[in-house]
């Protein structure tokens, strides 16, 4: 069997895992930007113009530190966690079209929304276990909100994403992405807005940044972990937002799909993706900025309350709206 | 339902407006007239009466002979800048200055020796 | 209500159990008693007046007895219980379980001085390490010096402090001394079942620096500026309080231009700690946004001090006799400038604090600290006040030109982390209004007087209200260069018992929210 070269290159480089590493770094600096913008200072400057290069400086920098492993944690989990989490991260990129095509899309796989949505799930999980394989009251006490809050916030998301799905016809994200003339979260504005504020509590920003709360509980789940595993740990929480930010990219705003104009097409998806990808990272940031952090029972509260209700309802009408948007023949 | 937090669109402004931090050391912050910075000694006022090393809360000022007559030495490792020195001088004889960089790179710079014919503190500028 | 009335109470109560009465400059009585009937006179004080609570509890080194001294606050005024032990039989009655709040207070002397309190409810080492040696005390005058390292392990300091807990199978959380919700070191043992705190054990004495003995060694000029230091934040009212008793035990009256000077610094120390504490507030329950603009507002008030005083923090501006240099004209009106628009931006603060659910979220009903069990543990200050008591030493008492400034005395009455916040945030309204009427109506005249160095035997309390409560300041002088003894009670010293009220019952994730609105000084706490 010969090896496909243009397949692999699509894997490694463009638009797989080198592109996902570097666009990480630049939305890590775009929301540090903001946030300080928003907060009115500075934010990183010096490295680099503008500061662009300082998450890669805090990367190298993390990766050049002391790596201690404290001496009762359960080593096999606590060595494995980081590296896992932030490979099944990067691993759901995959099924996202960014350049226009998603990285395997010859393969005819339609049902793949449902596969990145577990994948999220099961990447949450393994950030989890680093905090409980740490035997350490912060880091247990952090891996348990990040389980509560995770398992409590992803069935609203589960139940929002299907509303795309519905109207749509069709489970695959880059169909999805494909079928909207008018990006869905015009059409069903509702479903979006919810979609951001459970993702906001996916993805562990204020107001529900409860599982690594610095000043109640040090560090929540990182508190063990130092050098390079840190490095992946903080890596892996960045993947996520840009994943998370990239799925309601392409649920919600369309995609990579966009006006093109000369040149390959490949090019302006990938702008129009990036551009996409940036006012939902924008939009989060600004969320972040605004509110305090609530307490672990008040987010559940809210979630179980509000928010599972409301999900519920909002798709319902979600399926109204498709079904006078294309009437069943 | 209580009305909208006033700080939603206070942070929307202020993506707008300029950092309020001043980018030291390009801009130099405005030192206002009497601040206690670096001490400047006239040693031609100087009586040698020793109320400025008697009174210091730190102990740094220390009696050391120059030219056949006692002169105070400052050691502003030790000096809180209270300026209780200046005070208690009864010629006036040393007056603040709007100095405050005083980094070093090792202790002796820190050391202020009184100098002859000098109107400006000795050691290192 | 008045003194008289309570001394003929007392006198009625005891009969011939009180020995002497002598005047603690200025005009406050001191009712010696013998060793037994301190606790009726305590008991007295208490029936004559529902508000009264302890002050501070002083000891004194006379040679070959120990004096005792129980400041009651009551009446807007201190009446002191003295009680003379003799060093071969330093034992005495604990008032603990008449008043919760002299719990910390007693533990401090028995520290200190080696007076052993009988029927204290938890006694043990409050200030001094766990392996300091026995029979060596601080503070007696026969002290030398020693070169002592303490060797505690952190787990030796984990086991049970001599408070045996509820139940075994709660976990402990450590909180502190290292933390980042803490800015300095303290350590309070929380032991939790899941997120529910059922019990607090504090631990102090993590930033002692001995300055009351230091204090004894220097020359009073040099005192204000080592009294100063005690607390970054409140040092202006260090210095006014040490000032003011000095002033008062050498009879000295400061002209009326020092006296609304000091007003004036004051007030910009009381406006900087309360927009440091509200800043400090919302980083701990996670908004860093209000924390960034708070102190970025902040940076006028220090602004403003750097004019006045030379420094931004450390004023060093008041010495005994008045302050030491003068308020220039054209520096009035800068001044006024930065206040109007500080004020416009407290209006702000004042709408996101009622309006803003997230953070109502997170202090409303959280920490909640009844009327009783305030008068109980005798807080002061806003904690206080955020409580429902009224308490004020500059409508009380008044020092400086607070006699003749108008100024209102802000209570809520929820008793909430909510309540205490809000407290400081009216209070720096009121601060602002106050500094410009003193700048409005300043008067002409000298800024200070010459005082002679040396202190004529006498001894005086001061009291000051600082940012966080009522500071407490007796100073005793022998007639040399040197004081005999100073004592010092700050704020947060009186109010750490109220850390562990709050504290039980409520989540962990509350735990940084309650004590931040607490506005603990942990400086100021160890001296």
């Amino acid at each position: 069997m010969s090896l496909d070269l243009a397949f692999l290159l699509r894997v490694l480089i463009f638009p797989g895992l080198t592109f996902i590493l570097f666009l990480t770094m630049f939305c890590d600096w775009v929301e540090r930007k903001i946030e300080a913008r928003m907060q009115n200072r500075m934010g990183p400057t010096y490295t680099g113009p503008a500061g662009v290069f300082q998450p890669f400086a805090d990367f190298i920098k993390l990766l050049t530190k002391e790596d201690i492993v404290p001496f009762n944690v359960r080593d096999f989990v606590f060595r494995l966690a980081p590296i896992l989490s932030f490979s099944i991260f990067a691993f759901a990129f995959v099924f996202l079209p960014i350049d226009g095509v998603s990285v395997v899309s010859n393969s005819n796989f339609e049902g793949d929304l449902v596969l990145v949505l577990t994948l999220v799930s099961i990447a949450n999980f393994f950030l989890f276990l680093s905090g409980w394989s740490s035997i350490n009251p912060y880091s247990a006490t952090g891996a348990a909100r990040v389980l509560t809050q995770f398992l409590g916030y992803d069935i609203p998301l589960f139940i929002l994403a299907l509303a795309p799905a519905f109207l749509a016809k069709s489970l695959s994200i880059s169909k999805i992405a494909a079928s909207q003339f008018i990006p869905f979260a015009f059409v069903v504005p509702w479903v979006f807005v919810l979609f951001i504020i459970t993702l906001q509590a996916e993805l562990e920003k204020d107001p529900f940044d409860i599982p690594h709360a610095e000043t109640e509980i040090v560090g929540g789940y990182e508190t063990e972990y130092t050098g390079r595993r840190l490095a992946f740990l903080k890596l892996s929480k960045d993947v996520q937002i840009v994943l998370g930010a990239a799925i309601a990219v392409e649920l919600f705003l369309g995609g990579p799909h966009g006006p093109v104009f000369y040149g390959p097409s490949a090019f302006w998806c990938t702008l129009w993706f990036v551009l996409k990808l940036l006012v939902v990272i924008v939009l989060t940031e600004y969320l972040t900025c605004v509110f305090a952090r609530l307490r672990i029972d008040q987010a559940l509260v809210i979630n179980w309350k509000l928010i599972l209700p409301l999900s519920l309802l909002s798709l319902v009408a979600a399926v109204g709206v498709g079904l006078w948007l294309y009437p069943l023949r | 339902m209580a009305r909208l937090s006033p700080i939603l669109k206070e942070v929307l402004v202020h993506l707008f407006k300029k950092p309020a931090t001043r980018k030291y050391p390009e801009e130099k912050p405005h030192v206002p007239e009497g601040f206690r910075g670096r001490q400047v000694f006239d040693i031609s006022l100087c009586i040698s009466c020793g109320l400025c090393a008697r009174d210091c809360p730190a102990e740094a000022i220390e009696m050391v002979e120059v030219d056949g007559k006692l002169r105070p030495l400052f050691h502003l490792d030790r000096c809180i800048f209270c300026y209780q020195c200046a005070e208690s001088c009864p010629r006036n004889a040393i007056k603040s200055s709007g100095i405050f960089e005083l980094a070093a790179k090792n202790k002796s710079d820190l050391v202020v020796k009184p100098k002859t014919n000098h109107t400006s503190a000795g050691g290192s500028q | 209500m008045n003194t008289d009335k309570i001394l003929e109470a007392l006198s009625n109560a005891l009969g011939d159990g009180i020995l002497q009465t002598r005047t603690l400059r200025p005009e406050k009585v001191c009712v010696q008693v013998k060793v037994g009937a301190h606790r009726d006179a305590v008991k007295v004080l208490l029936n004559q007046d529902g508000n009264a609570g302890i002050s501070a509890i002083t000891g004194v080194d006379l040679g070959k007895t120990i004096e005792l001294m129980y400041h009651i606050r009551t009446c807007n005024t201190i009446i002191t219980i003295s009680v003379n032990l003799t060093k071969e039989n330093a034992k005495i009655e604990s008032i603990a379980d008449l008043i919760p709040g002299a719990n910390f207070h007693e533990r401090e002397v028995s520290d200190l001085f080696g007076v052993t309190f009988e029927g204290h409810p938890n006694p043990g080492r409050l200030i001094l390490p766990e392996d300091w040696p026995e029979n060596v005390f601080p503070l007696r005058k026969d002290f030398v010096a020693l070169n002592f390292q303490s060797k505690m392990e952190n787990s030796e300091a984990l086991k049970d402090n001599g408070r045996h807990s509820i139940d075994e199978r709660l976990v402990n959380i450590v909180f502190g001394p290292q933390h980042p919700a803490l800015i300095e070191p303290e350590k309070f043992t929380l032991k939790v079942d899941g997120e529910v705190v059922k019990e607090v054990k504090p631990r102090i004495g993590y930033v002692h620096r001995g300055i009351e003995k230091a204090a004894e060694n220097r020359t009073y000029l040099q005192d204000i500026y080592l009294v100063e230091r005690i607390c970054g934040i409140c040092n202006a009212c260090h210095a006014a309080c040490f000032c003011q008793t000095v002033e008062a035990i050498m009879g000295v009256d400061v002209p009326p231009r020092a006296r609304y000077l000091r007003t004036i610094i004051l007030e910009l120390n009381r406006i900087h700690s309360h927009m440091l504490l509200l800043g400090h507030a919302g980083f701990e329950i996670g908004y860093e946004t209000l924390f960034h603009y708070m102190w970025r507002d902040r940076e006028r008030v220090l602004d403003i001090t750097e004019e006045l005083t030379g420094n931004r923090i450390v004023a060093s501006f008041i010495t005994i006799g008045g302050v030491r240099r003068d308020l220039k004209e054209d520096v009035i009106s800068r001044i006024n400038a930065e206040l109007e628009t500080l004020k416009g931006r407290m209006n702000f603060y004042r709408q996101l604090f009622e309006g803003d659910s997230t953070l109502k979220m997170r202090t409303k009903n959280v920490g909640i600290l009844s009327r009783q069990d305030a008068l109980r543990l005798c807080v002061v200050g806003p904690v206080a006040r955020g409580s429902g008591v009224d308490m004020d030493v500059r409508r009380d008492e008044p020092y400086a030109a607070y006699n003749e400034v108008p100024f209102k005395v802000i209570t809520y009455d929820e008793g909430d982390s909510w309540a205490r916040l809000m407290v400081r945030l009216d209070e720096i309204v009121e601060s602002i209004n106050i500094i410009q009427y003193a700048l409005e109506h300043l008067p002409s005249g000298p800024y200070r007087v010459r005082v002679p160095r040396i202190v004529p035997a006498g001894e005086a309390i001061g009291r000051v209200e600082a940012p966080r409560g009522e500071l407490f300041y007796y100073v005793k002088s022998n007639g040399t260069a040197s004081p005999e003894r100073v004592k010092v009670r700050t704020p947060t010293f009186a109010n750490i018992l109220a850390f562990v009220k709050i504290a039980e019952g409520g989540n962990i994730a509350d735990v940084p929210a309650s004590f931040v609105s607490l506005d603990p000084c942990f400086s100021c706490t160890d001296r």
